[in-house]
């Protein structure tokens, strides 16, 4: 669906720049707050809560574009969207694909970390 | 300058300024200004616009020039007096001997 | 200091507080890895941050954390972004707290939303060093300006209100000068601006003693203190003289005289004088750089009383003249005076009202009376505000039937001492000081401390100038006046005039000046003796009489001629050298009733 790449290694050496000693800390703080994310997204699916998805959706795009996870946060921001117009019915296959996505970026993130 | 002199553009008529008190201590200027002219004058004007004040030592003075000027013929006037100028000309009865206005 | 320079000052040290010592930053993102890295680039740039989660978390640090610069994610749980926006603003009242809105799109909507909620700028992810910095030092001059301003305005507000403070204390003091005496006479209707504003008009009115009322309206170049400046000594002297029995044209030369001394150059008083006559049914109006003034009579008729002569104060005391218009009025007739407020004053659009307006709103009158209501009602529709009449002054004064009683006794101002009436003195003059002081000027001042002389300095120097003269030239120095007689003698008069001059050895003048005052004026007596030999005043007044009979060439002679005529009397003693005259002199009549 998007042709975006999984990681802006550009983006993230920048940030590693900036964050310095707590690059690893920023690192292994994203990869947490998104696992928590995924979880509350699906919580809210169950619950047919579309407000609090959009917003669970809408903060983790932000920290995906911060992250230079851009396919990552086109997904959510796809959740996002789903979510403000009320149509949860393709939300829950987002939702996994989100998942695979994380999975990919995390194991990049990793790795960059071994840089 | 307490005496300042000046032809018409007729080149006929005399003007002279006095300028300030006109007493005694005038009396060479003045007579300097209508003994010294060059060519012939026909006719005087005494500007008093700027005078403050006259005494009886310039009445004399403007007889002189009124002989000077051919006593009887001449042709001199007195202008632009103020009021205690024009008060003092008049108690010496002198606009029967010049024209003053 | 000025506005500008500090301002300037400001905006130099902006730059300093970005680079250096680093702001306060408030950050409200629940995002932890967002927060984490806003944290650190804010740190990079040497800023002190504090965080907080959520909007209500924002809000409620918001005043111990006292930020400089707010940064706000729009969208948060427990106090949604923008809400907390409107809060924070709120908390910061007058003071600019600026807000930037951490935003993850650029959706049209939401951006105008934050606008709205009184947001300064955005932030959008990803976070950028190098725009964030931009835009923090954008946003924080952007503060220091406005706290400079805000602080420039206090002062200058407090400031303001003490200057309007004491601006309000001296209107009250001048508005007991300046509009006063008799303005509530019945016949009299005017109005002069009201208490906020000094505009330098005054208006003063009084009862004459003999009858008759003497109306005065000037207007002094200017605006505020300094205008206001000129009228104190101006109603004192108008209020004095009148009291005293003098008519317009001598209060008008002694306003002249005054103003001409204390005034700067380059300030004078436009002003009008009007002095009506009831017994004899006439009104003298003498008008010095005001509008048109006007003279309305009961058949209709409108006669203009413009301008003919300069301001008061511009004119030396000498050369100033008081030619008064003279008309005949009949009761009910009316006086309009009023100041160039009138034809000036802008209407909405800038044009002004002018002489031609004027002039069309008393042709439309029915009858004089209603002048004065027409004239004001006119000027506030045409600016179209009833405080347009802030600046003009419009006085009206009725011819009153000779019936009528007369006005109440006005109150006026304490007009001061006035001056000496009952004096003598003795000057003399010695060796020396015969040739190298002349006295005259001295002898005049002391002549001229008595008011009622002072419209006369001219006669009284002439007396005193030619006394002198006399006592000089032929007593002391015993000079012949024969030599007068014809031009080289004149000259050689002078010449040796001066020569004789160098010793004046064992010689004197003396001068004994006296003045009493009169029912209505006063007596000045002149006594002038000299040491010299004296000389044959009888032969001298033969030859005087002689030259009456002929255009004779007599150069001499005139001095006494202009004592004779001036003086009241005059007298010589003994051998000549001790000449004495009376002048006496009269106040205006008061024109008493039979």
């Amino acid at each position: 669906m998007t042709d975006q790449p999984h990681l802006d290694e550009e983006a993230l050496a920048e940030l590693q720049d900036v964050m310095e000693d707590e690059f690893e800390v920023l690192i292994h703080t994203f990869v947490a707050d998104a696992r928590t994310r995924i979880d509350t997204l699906r919580k809210a699916l169950r619950n047919s809560d579309s407000d609090y998805l959009t917003r669970t959706a809408h903060s983790f795009k932000g920290s995906c574009i911060n992250m230079g996870a851009p396919c990552l946060g086109e997904l959510c921001s796809e959740v996002e969207r789903k979510g403000k117009s009320g149509d949860l019915t393709a939300v829950a296959s987002l939702i996994e694909r989100i998942e695979s996505e994380f999975i990919e970026v995390a194991r990049r993130l990793e790795h960059f970390l071994t840089l | 300058m307490p005496i300042e002199t000046h032809r018409t553009d007729d080149g006929e008529t005399l003007v002279i300024r006095v300028e300030g008190r006109f007493d005694f201590s005038t009396h060479q200027a003045f007579r300097d200004a209508y003994e010294q002219t060059d060519g012939p004058v026909t006719r005087y004007v005494v500007d008093l616009s700027d005078t403050t004040y006259l005494d009886s030592s310039a009445l004399g003075m403007l007889l002189l020039l009124r002989d000077h000027a051919g006593g009887d013929s001449a042709r001199i006037s007195i202008e632009n007096c103020n009021s205690d100028v024009r008060r003092i000309l008049s108690i010496s009865n002198f606009e029967q001997l010049f024209s003053i206005g | 200091m000025s506005v500008a320079s500090s301002l300037s000052r400001t905006l130099n040290s902006c730059s300093a507080s970005v680079d250096g010592s680093g702001l306060r930053i408030l950050v409200a993102e629940d995002n932890e890895p967002d927060r984490m890295i806003l944290r650190s680039l804010l740190q990079k740039l040497g800023h002190r941050v504090f965080e907080a989660s959520n909007g209500a978390e924002a809000v409620a640090r918001f005043n111990s954390v006292n930020p400089d610069i707010v940064l706000l994610d729009a969208m948060m749980p427990a106090l949604d972004g923008i809400e907390a926006a409107r809060q924070i603003k709120a908390l910061a009242g007058e003071r600019l707290v600026p807000l930037i809105f951490l935003t993850a799109l650029s959706d049209p909507e939401e951006l105008a939303r934050c606008l709205e909620a009184g947001g300064d700028d955005f932030l959008v992810k990803p976070f950028n060093r190098v725009i964030l910095e931009a835009k923090l030092n954008a946003l924080d001059r952007m503060r220091l300006l406005h706290q400079a301003l805000s602080e420039q305005v206090d002062q200058m507000r407090h400031q303001n209100e003490q200057m309007l403070a004491e601006q309000k204390t001296a209107r009250r003091v001048f508005d007991n000068v300046a509009h006063a005496g008799c303005l509530s006479a019945p016949n009299i209707r005017y109005h002069a601006s009201p208490m906020s504003v000094f505009n330098g008009d005054v208006l003063f009115a009084a009862i004459r003693p003999g009858g008759g009322s003497l109306i005065f309206l000037g207007d002094f170049t200017g605006h505020g203190l300094p205008a206001a400046i000129g009228a104190m000594p101006v109603a004192e002297i108008f209020y004095g003289m009148v009291g005293q029995g003098f008519g317009a044209a001598d209060i008008l030369r002694e306003i002249n005289r005054k103003l001409r001394r204390i005034l700067p150059v380059g300030m004078f008083c436009c002003g009008a004088m009007i002095e009506t006559d009831s017994r004899q049914g006439l009104v003298r109006a003498w008008n010095g750089g005001l509008p048109d003034a006007w003279l309305l009579r009961t058949t209709g008729e409108r006669v203009a009383i413009p301008s003919r002569n300069l301001p008061l104060g511009v004119r030396d005391p000498e050369r100033f003249t008081t030619p008064m218009v003279v008309f005949q009025t009949t009761p009910g007739d009316h006086v309009l005076l009023m100041t160039d407020g009138f034809s000036e004053t802008p209407n909405r659009h800038g044009q002004l009202l002018g002489e031609s307006g004027v002039r069309e709103i008393l042709a439309g009158l029915d009858s004089p009376a209603g002048a004065f209501d027409a004239l004001m009602t006119r000027i506030r529709e045409f600016t179209g505000q009833p405080e347009a009449a802030d600046d003009l002054t419009l006085c009206s004064l009725e011819i009153p039937d000779m019936e009528q009683p007369r006005a109440p006794v006005c109150k006026v101002p304490d007009s001061g001492p006035a001056g000496p009436a009952d004096w003598q003195c003795v000057y003399e003059i010695r060796e020396r000081t015969l040739a190298q002081f002349n006295p005259l000027p001295l002898l005049l001042h002391i002549c001229m401390e008595v008011p009622g002389l002072r419209s006369r300095s001219g006669e009284v120097y002439t007396l005193l100038s030619e006394l002198y003269n006399n006592a000089l030239e032929h007593g002391v120095l015993a000079l012949s006046s024969d030599w007068k007689s014809s031009p080289r003698g004149f000259a050689l008069y002078y010449q040796e005039r001066q020569r004789r001059l160098s010793d004046t050895n064992g010689h004197f003048i003396r001068f004994s000046l006296s003045h009493e005052s009169r029912s209505s004026g006063g007596r000045l007596r002149i006594v002038c003796e000299d040491s010299g030999a004296g000389f044959d005043f009888t032969d001298h007044s033969d030859r005087v009489s002689k030259r009456r009979s002929g255009l004779g060439s007599y150069y001499a002679g005139r001095g006494l001629e202009l004592l004779r005529h001036m003086a009241t009397h005059f007298h010589v003693h003994g051998r000549g050298n001790h000449v004495e005259i009376v002048y006496d002199w009269e106040l205006p009549e008061d024109r008493s009733d039979d």
